[in-house]
């Protein structure tokens, strides 16, 4: 019996070590083992060079039509580089050419003309003419009954007319000043001539299959639940890519990813759990990096309810939570505390030139006996016999939960009697979203690059819109409204200066904080640039590897 | 043997009917239908159309007759996500998850029977209890973070083995590549039946030793390994048998969670897919498969039962 289980211990050892021998020889490009490990990419930065591969992580298996009902975030960033887009947000992330070389307004802004590219072709060889946009708006994105995604970026567009080969105009129904940076954000143009005549939803040699875009890499080959691997478009009307492969992992589970980084099996994606960190900060050959993203995150109280009709009410809560502490532990400090929607990021736009509500107990519970609330002999807040109970549903994803339990416990030591209900995600944008049967919830947005928030709070679009709140006020939907038509940036940076006082003062939604996108990425991976990680890719034949 | 086997056809109908009516009434009800997969600031109007394109405003129990009458027909209804056959998508992930079971099935087998006799055999010494404390951890352990550690220890520590994927087919394939690919995630699998074969074959080698038989077998001064291997394995392997096939859907549920942390293109992550995208017909396809296969599973146990131990007839 000994003798048998040396022998297998050392048949399984042999085994280990043989494969993993072999597995050595195999070089994915990605690990860059042995570069110094230093907190600055300039630090790292050497010579552009041809060659080599990155690995990107996706959790689901994409659908290579950025129209498509289905094609969600793991789509996206597939779609961003086998497509192109009109426009795509510059680095400065103000809308910057594409396909379309350059664009103007006519004077009543009701007419936008694109003039495009003339030196652009598909991956099959096709030209790319203004027929293609034109069929991509006209019977995809403005065809209600597809319900294609994004669309309603575009509710004001009432027809795209083709000019010429290269020239459309967008004829608008009312002025949109964010047409550009709505073109810019996951609405790629897709082929006319393969799409012609088929149902767009139901094309699976294009939307499952051989995808045909524009950018700077095509397909090679796509194995579903496992990867999709792109190469170098030899034809790009752009700068050739330098990298020769672009390889999507498919990988459900996100500890795998942060597993990988570390492995030099992947080398760039953006990490939603900020808890793995430190971790890859400690380690070898692979960084973090904060980049600003156009996002806030927000507290919607539902102003069906009539306690949260009082303003006194909601700035009382934002004194009593103390959001520096949460972006400092939770968050890791990723992340500035905000007052309005408008995020740093739009450098243009922002300003914090606005009434701030920090962290101060004393404060809170002085503006909620103004509004009337006092704390009974249990420290709950109580009116008019009524006690101050809330209802707090969240979904779970990324850091919501913690966060939402610390939201909690701040409020409920400021007096009121908050019951924390996590749920699916799913469950919750049911619940929540659509069906609007909340009391308070904890989530945040993410828009185009384009100050225009009407969406998100104009008095249109509470009860089924995205005004999740169900906020109304004249005096913010006029700002709203005119910050939506007017396209001179400094006149809607007026505009909006005045509309981030007014929504700090306000607070439709609670601001919590911008939060900064936490970008992992291996140090051999140069050229990106320092751009939230969605942004950079648009810039993908940039990046290169360095050896 | 032929009126077992209508009998069985039998019962296995009335549990696929039973499974379907539960599995589509429950995804059907539950919050939050395929068009709140969508994204969080898609218009009531896209989720509309989506609803609409879908035909989801039906009844659940008109679309369930209609799902069953296409069903029994062997149609499957085309996956929401990708508008392929079910069918299809099913067929396309079964030879990875069948790659990775038959292997981790082959492994467990024979580590799990090997190490059940060794720690009945060496009863109180520190192999059993080596044995015994790996089991009870393997057991205990959730395969997801064993599966982390393993990536960790392996892939990034000592950077021997790739960490997910199944590594090259076609022309580039290499068997080395292969095998790499396969060892952390049949490991991880074994964890969930392997400790259950260690633990069935000790108890059962333990009472079959006992009898008299063996002991007779001894007395007549045969040789040690003889009587462990020939006269005792086949009686004792009886239960293990029964209990390999017990533990097939445990391991089909475990395919769930290792192919997840493992990138494995397998029917395990294409159920995450289905259940993470509410894609209706796609679950019911994955269950009424995943149904059929412990079915079958279970028959074949049990003639190889019948086959190995004469006196258990199938009546």
């Amino acid at each position: 019996m000994k003798k048998t289980s040396r022998l297998l211990a050392a048949v399984a050892g042999s085994l280990l070590i043989f494969t993993a021998c072999a597995y050595g020889e195999e070089d994915t490009g990605t690990g860059e083992e042995g570069t110094p490990d230093d907190s600055t990419e300039a630090a790292t930065e050497g010579e552009a060079q041809q060659g080599g591969k990155v690995a990107i992580p996706i959790v689901a298996d994409p659908t290579f039509n950025p129209w498509h009902p289905n094609a969600y975030a793991e789509s996206n960033v597939v779609n961003r580089v086998l497509f192109s887009g009109l426009t795509k947000p510059g680095k400065d992330l103000l809308p910057s050419p594409d396909l379309a070389e350059d664009w103007e307004t006519s004077d009543d802004e009701l007419e936008w003309t694109f003039h495009l590219r003339d030196d652009v072709e598909w991956h099959d060889g096709e030209p790319f003419t203004a027929e293609d946009v034109a069929f991509t708006f006209n019977e995809i994105a403005l065809d209600s009954s597809l319900g294609a995604n994004n669309t309603s970026y575009f509710t004001e567009v009432e027809e795209v007319e083709v000019v010429d080969d290269h020239t459309v105009v967008f004829h608008m129904n009312s002025p949109v000043a964010a047409l550009p940076a709505y073109l810019s954000f996951n609405t790629e143009i897709i082929p006319k001539h393969i799409f012609e005549g088929e149902d767009p939803w139901e094309l699976n040699s294009f939307n499952k299959g051989e995808p045909v875009g524009t950018g700077p890499f095509k397909i090679k080959d796509y194995t579903s639940g496992q990867s999709v691997t792109l190469e170098r478009n030899e034809n790009y009307y752009g700068d050739e890519a330098l990298l020769d492969e672009v390889e999507y992992r498919v990988l459900a589970d996100v500890n795998t990813h942060v597993a990988q980084v570390l492995s030099g099996e992947l080398s760039i994606f953006s990490l939603d759990d900020t808890s793995s960190i430190e971790r890859i900060e400690s380690s070898d050959g692979v960084g973090v990096y904060p980049r600003e993203t156009t996002r806030f995150f927000w507290i919607s109280l539902n102003q069906e309810e009539e306690k949260f009709q009082d303003k006194l009410v909601r700035q009382a809560m934002l004194h009593a939570i103390d959001r520096e502490y949460i972006i400092d532990t939770v968050l890791q400090g990723y992340g500035t505390i905000a007052d309005a929607g408008i995020a740093p990021a739009l450098e243009e736009y922002y300003t914090d030139d606005v009434p701030r509500f920090d962290y101060d107990p004393d404060q809170a519970e002085a503006l909620l006996a103004e509004a009337g609330w006092e704390k009974n002999d249990d420290g709950i807040l109580e009116k008019d016999g009524e006690t101050f109970e809330i209802s707090f549903e969240i979904g779970i994803q990324g850091d919501l939960e913690p966060v939402s339990q610390l939201v909690q416990q701040y409020l409920r030591t400021a007096g009121f009697d908050v019951t924390l209900e996590t749920m699916e995600w799913n469950t919750m944008i049911d619940q929540v979203v659509i069906n609007r049967d909340y009391e308070m919830t904890l989530n945040w947005w993410r828009y185009p690059a384009d100050p225009d928030l009407l969406p998100y709070m104009h008095s249109s679009t509470a009860g089924t819109g995205n005004n999740i709140p169900g906020y109304q006020n004249e005096e913010m939907d006029a700002l709203l409204e005119a910050g939506s038509r007017e396209s001179d940036v400094d006149a809607r940076a007026d505009i909006y200066a005045e509309l981030q006082e007014l929504m700090a003062e306000e607070q439709p939604y609670l601001f919590l904080w911008y939060p900064q996108e936490a970008q992992v990425k291996v140090d051999g991976l140069q050229g990106v640039p320092e751009l939230a990680f969605g942004d950079a890719l648009h810039y993908i034949n940039e990046w290169y590897v360095e050896e | 043997m032929g009126k077992f086997l209508a009998n069985r056809l039998g019962q296995s109908i009335v549990l696929l009917l039973i499974v379907s009516v539960i599995t589509f009434f429950l995804i059907n009800l539950a919050p939050g239908g395929p068009s709140s997969v969508m994204r969080m600031d898609a218009s009531p109007e896209e989720r509309q159309a989506m609803i609409d394109r879908l035909g989801l405003d039906d009844p659940v129990p008109v679309r369930y007759v209609q799902w069953l009458g296409d069903a029994v027909r062997g149609d499957f209804g085309t996956s929401f996500s990708t508008s392929e056959p079910v069918t299809d998508r099913v067929m396309s992930r079964i030879p990875y998850t069948l790659e990775l079971t038959v292997f981790t099935i082959v492994f467990s087998v024979f580590f799990g029977i090997l190490f059940g006799i060794i720690a009945a055999m060496k009863r109180g010494g520190f192999r059993e209890y080596s044995i015994n404390f790996i089991s009870v951890i393997g057991l205990s352990v959730p395969g997801f973070w064993l599966g982390i550690m393993l990536i960790l220890l392996f892939s990034v520590q000592l950077g021997w083995l790739p960490s997910s994927g199944v590594g090259p087919r076609g022309a580039d394939f290499s068997f080395t590549g292969w095998i790499a690919h396969l060892i952390m995630p049949v490991l991880i699998l074994s964890t969930t039946i392997l400790p259950n074969i260690v633990r069935f074959t000790r108890s059962s080698m333990l009472e079959v030793v006992s009898q008299n038989y063996i002991r007779t077998a001894r007395a007549k001064g045969a040789k040690e390994s003889l009587v462990i291997y020939v006269h005792a394995l086949r009686n004792a392997l009886i239960p293990v048998v029964s209990i390999i096939g017990v533990l097939i859907p445990r391991l089909l549920s475990g395919a769930v969670i290792t192919e997840a942390i493992f990138g494995w293109p397998g029917i395990g992550s294409l159920i995450i897919e289905a259940a993470r995208g509410r894609d209706y017909p796609l679950v019911m396809g994955v269950t009424i498969f995943v149904t059929i296969v412990v079915i079958v599973c279970n028959l074949i146990v049990d003639m190889i039962y019948s086959k190995i131990d004469p006196r258990v007839k199938n009546v």
